[in-house]
């Protein structure tokens, strides 16, 4: 029943901490009983902020799926369904081949990405994982539903107290665009004389070759360790 | 008496239309075709009021109802108005009766042959959204049940209408959040170019492109978009002083 459900959700939501989007994803991850949980905003087809996530494994999902431009969010969020993937491991790099290694390192075994919207209007993913191998059961997904439902509402309600152009109070304390790797992609462009998306482009490729996440390449770049020459 | 496998049929289809990105028009229009199929009525149209509370005709049934319905806005009166503007619904009001309390709508819609006329208001809560006009061309009540299935096409319709005012919005505000995000991102790639460019750490750097925005009038996004698109050269920005650091300590 969809609406015990609901009430439930937003039983938790009100009391045992303070609201916003960290609140959020604890319950995300406890009535879908999860070992943790993230919501992603997402423009047409690439993620573009993160509104919460509950721990480092998560935190290390949403940031794989930002710098990657694939995953389980990335995929809900351009399908419009709920994308589950039981066993990362044995999926093996075919179901997404950058992100599956980056998730299976950051200790995640089993993903899945429920779309966030309301109506037709996209606004990014509810990204759920689990620490050891398994689908999920009815009652999880259907907690996960409402949990994706509740969500949008949320993030609705918050932005509708701002000003055009502006991000909504809560909103700008959660979210999280990962400003260091913007920093950086815009110091390389300068390095490279190229355009800030092309040097975006080769951040994210060198921390995929050498293995980092790209906010700690984009934290090498802005303190100037790193620099980029033309020609290598 | 109402067609029972034609009202469930066309509660199935306005409900399919409700989640998928519809358009009023249509649903409306289907509202009323599906009145003249499935209830025992003769032509059927919709009137919705314009966010400043003027009537307009949305859907009819047939180019006779458009006509009947647009004369009812002319003249001002009819069934269709009287239900809007009460909020209350309007049923069995025979046309050829004299004297009658819509005397030149009843003799424009007689001469087209109808006999008697019905409106329900489409509401949800306190507000009036418009109105479902009916007409048969009969005399005498209105079976309750036909009235009843009527409202209940009537009152989807409306919840229809009213969801997708909510998703027009939810589109108003994702499209406002995700230019806003973009505009965070945009400022800090021109941070890191005028940081990379002029040796200013972020805070000075970000300094900089205020202080130019502010020196020229210009919208700090604006700008910013300007110097991550290499449309402006950085050189050129207006020059500021560092901020005197705090006198070491040894």
């Amino acid at each position: 029943m969809p609406a015990e459900r609901l009430v439930r959700v937003l039983g938790l939501l009100v009391t045992g901490g303070a609201p916003g989007g960290r609140r959020l994803c604890e319950v995300a991850a406890q009535v879908t009983e999860m070992s943790g949980a993230g919501v992603m905003l997402l423009s047409e087809d690439r993620p573009q902020a993160s509104l919460c996530s509950t721990d480092t494994v998560s935190a290390a999902i949403e940031e794989a799926q930002y710098t990657l431009g694939e995953g389980p969010c990335v995929d809900a969020h351009r399908q419009g369904t709920p994308i589950i993937e039981a066993d990362l491991a044995a999926a093996g790099p075919s179901r997404w081949a950058a992100f599956s290694t980056c998730a299976l390192d950051a200790g995640a075994r089993a993903v899945f990405g429920f779309p966030v919207r309301i109506g037709t209007v996209r606004l990014g993913a509810l990204n759920l994982y689990r620490d050891r191998p398994g689908a999920l059961g009815d009652d999880q997904q259907a907690d996960a539903l409402v949990m994706a439902d509740v969500a949008a509402s949320a993030i609705l309600a918050a932005q509708s107290d701002g000003y055009p152009g502006e991000l909504g109070v809560d909103l700008e304390a959660d979210t999280h665009v990962w400003t260091v790797v913007h920093q950086a992609a815009g110091m390389v462009s300068i390095q490279l004389d190229i355009p800030v998306g092309d040097a975006l482009v080769r951040l994210r490729a060198h921390a995929f070759r050498t293995g980092r996440p790209a906010s700690e390449v984009a934290r090498d770049i802005v303190e100037r360790r790193l620099h980029f020459d033309p020609g290598t | 008496m109402a067609d029972q496998a034609m009202l469930v049929r066309t509660l199935v289809e306005l409900a399919d239309n409700l989640v998928d990105d519809f358009d009023v028009v249509e649903v409306l229009s289907l509202l009323s075709g599906r009145c003249v199929d499935a209830l025992d009525v003769n032509a059927a149209g919709v009137m919705l009021a314009s966010p400043t509370g003027s009537l307009q005709v949305v859907a009819s049934s047939s180019e006779t109802m458009r006509t009947l319905e647009m004369f009812q806005l002319q003249a001002d009166e009819g069934p269709c108005v009287e239900a809007y503007r009460s909020g209350q619904p309007v049923v069995n009001v025979d046309l050829g009766a004299t004297g009658g309390r819509w005397p030149r709508f009843a003799s424009h819609a007689s001469s087209e042959g109808f006999g008697s006329a019905h409106s329900l208001p489409m509401r949800l809560r306190q507000r009036t959204l418009g109105a479902l006009n009916m007409l048969r061309t009969q005399t005498g009540a209105f079976g309750t049940a036909d009235i009843a299935a009527a409202q209940a096409l009537a009152d989807i319709a409306t919840i229809a209408i009213v969801q997708h005012q909510a998703a027009d919005d939810a589109q108003a505000l994702n499209s406002q959040l995700s230019a806003a995000l973009n505009s965070r991102i945009v400022i800090e790639q021109a941070k890191g170019r005028i940081s990379e460019a002029t040796g200013a750490d972020m805070d000075h750097a970000f300094r900089i492109l205020r202080n130019h925005a502010r020196n020229h009038n210009l919208r700090l996004t604006a700008l910013a978009d300007q110097v991550a698109q290499r449309n402006i050269d950085i050189g050129s920005l207006d020059t500021l002083p560092p901020p005197r650091r705090p006198t070491a300590r040894w």
